[in-house]
């Protein structure tokens, strides 16, 4: 292992967590600045479940009309998430857990799915150039965000092998990209996944207080 | 863009009115930097609910298929909530975030500089979104688009930046206390001639129409429309409650529970609106409030109007048709379905069923009343608006695009091939007549009311 990929997977890799985690603790100050309203009104339903529908509405893809109508864009959401959480591992496995990577059907299984997730990032990046709603609310940080995550997967499926001699230029750009990510992400729209608990306990607590949320079981899987 | 039309604004300013002299209802005023007044509102209104939903938008685009105006109009990209609520969160981007701050060519951040950005935000706000929530619950990342369109609205309306039929109506509320400036001698003379051809219909000169009366089981507020244009809906009302044995009062002030503030973004026009109907409720000893038939103020009412006026919630408040519901399980009213034959569909009044959690009610009273209930598709808190809410019915300047969005529920409305769609919402009353004229519809509209009035034997 070259002295560059040994620092990057180690001293780099940890000083950006610590600051990503730093600069998540000041945005997570920063909402929290911000007054909120207080509810005044009896309730008709559970808030607690309104706000569990709401943050688990993501895995009910029949609960939500536009994952429904559209499963195989909902397949798309699932595969890319997959291979977020599986470059995201591979982050931590091949510096501390590397005897992970040693079984050869584990290296197989994440390069199926962050193969799969690298594929359907170009086909979101096809969607947003192409797409004429979706091009007019893009920006250059949607676009740049989407970039690198193409590349992210597409270094960390040259990674997860984790072989120095014939991969480490590959394990030095997933490292390096794993590194800008940690300091970029809390700027950028890939930090999204901070604000969705808080946008979903926000209306599902609303939803639940009103008895909206859960949906009725009849109003779940569609309406008839 | 739709030109600022403020010839009632200067009209209001040299009639002196009382709201306008009072600062309550903001004015136009050319003189004074308003963009800058907008941008240091957004900051001081901010809350987190609104800025947990400005953040959290990841420009996925999947809210463009849940939206009426998108969907009839899907080559223009600028119909999808995801644009209509980025013009708000530019601006916060440029002003509160971080990144958009420093570097705001990055995430397309944005200020507005003039009047003239001002106004055609506000024909993004009020002229292409009826804030129906139904993109909302579409939404992955949980972003409330109908809460940013109405934060919007109120910064607007501040500033006096409005279209003149919003001018207009909260003018009428804030002068009269209710939206259609009804007189005293108004609803006084209507309430008499409904009590009248009540007690002329019913044979029985004791029946009544109560006003005022206190310590009664509960207190009945109405949308101003039923005095103005559809008293029949009120002496429907006290028929059935005479028939159940109720004990009701409509009261002499604080009788409109319709709430401009709701569309028009002002929480203190909406505050002090919902307040007359809870002071009215607790000066007559009532037990409970019933809202007639209305979307937007049931939700003002019942939902909103605590939080807006900053008092918590004494009495249970509920919809008359959650009244009839009980009163048909309970046995106190009997109806016979073969009154009302025809083929009736329902359709939910988004501020009732997606912000307002009332569905089953409604079905459950249709199918004992009618012979041929059949749902339309999709429903519930997936029914498409009927096009006028968020106070459109208000803004003639949007009428157009309005009824081209309405293809889409003109589409539904056909598939159901009833001849009668029931709603329990004046609002949307209008609204779905507009539809039903516009695409030619062989249907009526109805509301549960009249139906069950209908149902029960004379």
């Amino acid at each position: 292992m070259s002295p560059l990929l040994k620092t990057l997977e180690n001293e780099v890799q940890i000083a950006a967590l610590l600051f990503m985690a730093a600069v998540y603790a000041l945005r997570l100050a920063w909402l929290f600045r911000f007054k909120s309203r207080k509810e005044r009104t009896f309730a008709e339903g559970k808030e607690a479940a309104g706000i569990g529908h709401s943050l688990l509405n993501i895995a009910m893809p029949w609960a939500v009309e536009s994952a429904r109508k559209k499963p195989g864009v909902y397949l798309q959401f699932v595969v890319f998430h997959l291979g977020v959480a599986a470059s995201i591992a591979a982050t931590f496995i091949i510096p501390y857990a590397p005897g992970v990577f040693e079984v050869m059907a584990v290296v197989r299984i994440f390069q199926v799915i962050i193969g799969a997730a690298f594929l359907v990032g170009l086909m979101k990046l096809f969607r947003r150039l192409k797409n004429p709603a979706v091009r007019l609310i893009s920006t250059a940080d949607d676009y740049v965000s989407l970039v690198l995550m193409v590349l992210f997967f597409a270094a960390g499926f040259l990674a997860v092998p984790n072989t120095y001699r014939s991969s480490e230029a590959a394990l030095i750009a997933f490292f390096a990209l794993t590194a800008f990510f940690l300091v970029y992400v809390p700027f950028s729209k890939i930090g999204h996944y901070l604000y969705y608990p808080f946008s979903h306990f926000f209306l599902g607590r609303t939803m639940g207080h009103r008895g909206v949320y859960p949906l009725k079981r009849r109003e779940r899987g569609g309406a008839r | 863009m739709t030109p600022l039309a403020t010839t009632s604004q200067k009209k209001a300013r040299e009639e002196k009115l009382g709201s306008v002299v009072e600062g309550r209802l903001k004015t136009y005023d050319p003189g004074t930097d308003n963009a800058k007044t907008f941008v240091a509102l957004l900051r001081k209104r901010m809350t987190r609910q609104i800025a947990a939903s400005l953040v959290a938008c990841v420009h996925c685009g999947r809210c463009a298929e849940s939206c009426h105006y998108y969907l009839a109009r899907p080559d223009d990209p600028t119909m999808t909530p995801v644009w209509k609520a980025d013009q708000i969160r530019r601006i916060f981007k440029r002003h509160v975030d971080w990144t958009g701050r420093v570097i705001p060519w990055w995430v397309d951040a944005w200020t507005p500089v003039d009047d003239g950005d001002l106004n055609r935000l506000k024909d993004v706000v009020f002229g292409t979104c009826s804030a129906c929530r139904r993109c909302t619950l579409n939404c992955p990342m949980g972003v409330d688009t109908a809460l940013l369109i109405r934060f919007a609205r109120g910064l607007l309306t501040e500033l006096g930046i409005v279209p003149e039929g919003v001018f207009n109506v909260s003018r009428d509320q804030w002068e009269t206390g209710n939206q259609m400036a009804v007189t005293e001698d108004d609803y006084g003379e209507t309430l008499q001639w409904m009590r009248e051809e009540l007690q002329a219909e019913m044979e029985d000169p004791a029946i009544d129409i109560p006003v005022d009366k206190p310590d009664c089981d509960f207190l009945y507020v109405i949308n101003p429309r039923e005095i103005k244009f559809d008293p029949r809906s009120i002496a429907n009302a006290g028929r059935i409650f005479h028939v159940a044995g109720e004990s009701w009062t409509l009261p002499g002030n604080g009788w409109d529970m319709t709430n401009f503030g709701l569309f028009s973004g002002d929480d203190s026009l909406g505050g002090w609106v919902a307040k007359n109907v809870y002071e009215a409720a607790s000066r007559l000893r009532a037990k409970r409030i019933v809202i007639s038939e209305c979307g937007h103020g049931y939700r003002s009412t019942r939902w909103e109007g605590f939080n807006w006026a900053g008092v918590d919630q004494r009495l249970p408040i509920e919809s008359v048709v959650v009244t009839l519901d009980r009163y048909l399980k309970e046995g106190r009213i009997k109806v016979d379905k073969a009154k009302n034959p025809e083929p009736v569909t329902f359709h939910d009044s988004c501020n009732i069923a997606r912000s307002g959690g009332i569905t089953e009610a409604p079905r459950r009273v249709l199918s004992r009343v009618c012979a041929d209930f059949r749902e339309m598709v999709p429903n519930r808190t997936e029914n498409y608006c009927c096009t006028g809410g968020g106070g459109l019915l208000s803004m003639p300047e949007y009428r157009p695009l309005r009824l081209e969005a309405a293809k889409i529920k003109a589409e539904q409305l056909r598939a159901t091939g009833a001849k009668l769609v029931c709603t329990m919402c004046h609002n949307c009353v209008d609204g779905l007549s507009d539809v039903i004229k516009h695409y030619k519809l062989d249907m009526k509209v109805v509301q549960v009311l009249d139906l069950v009035s209908r149902g029960i034997p004379r």
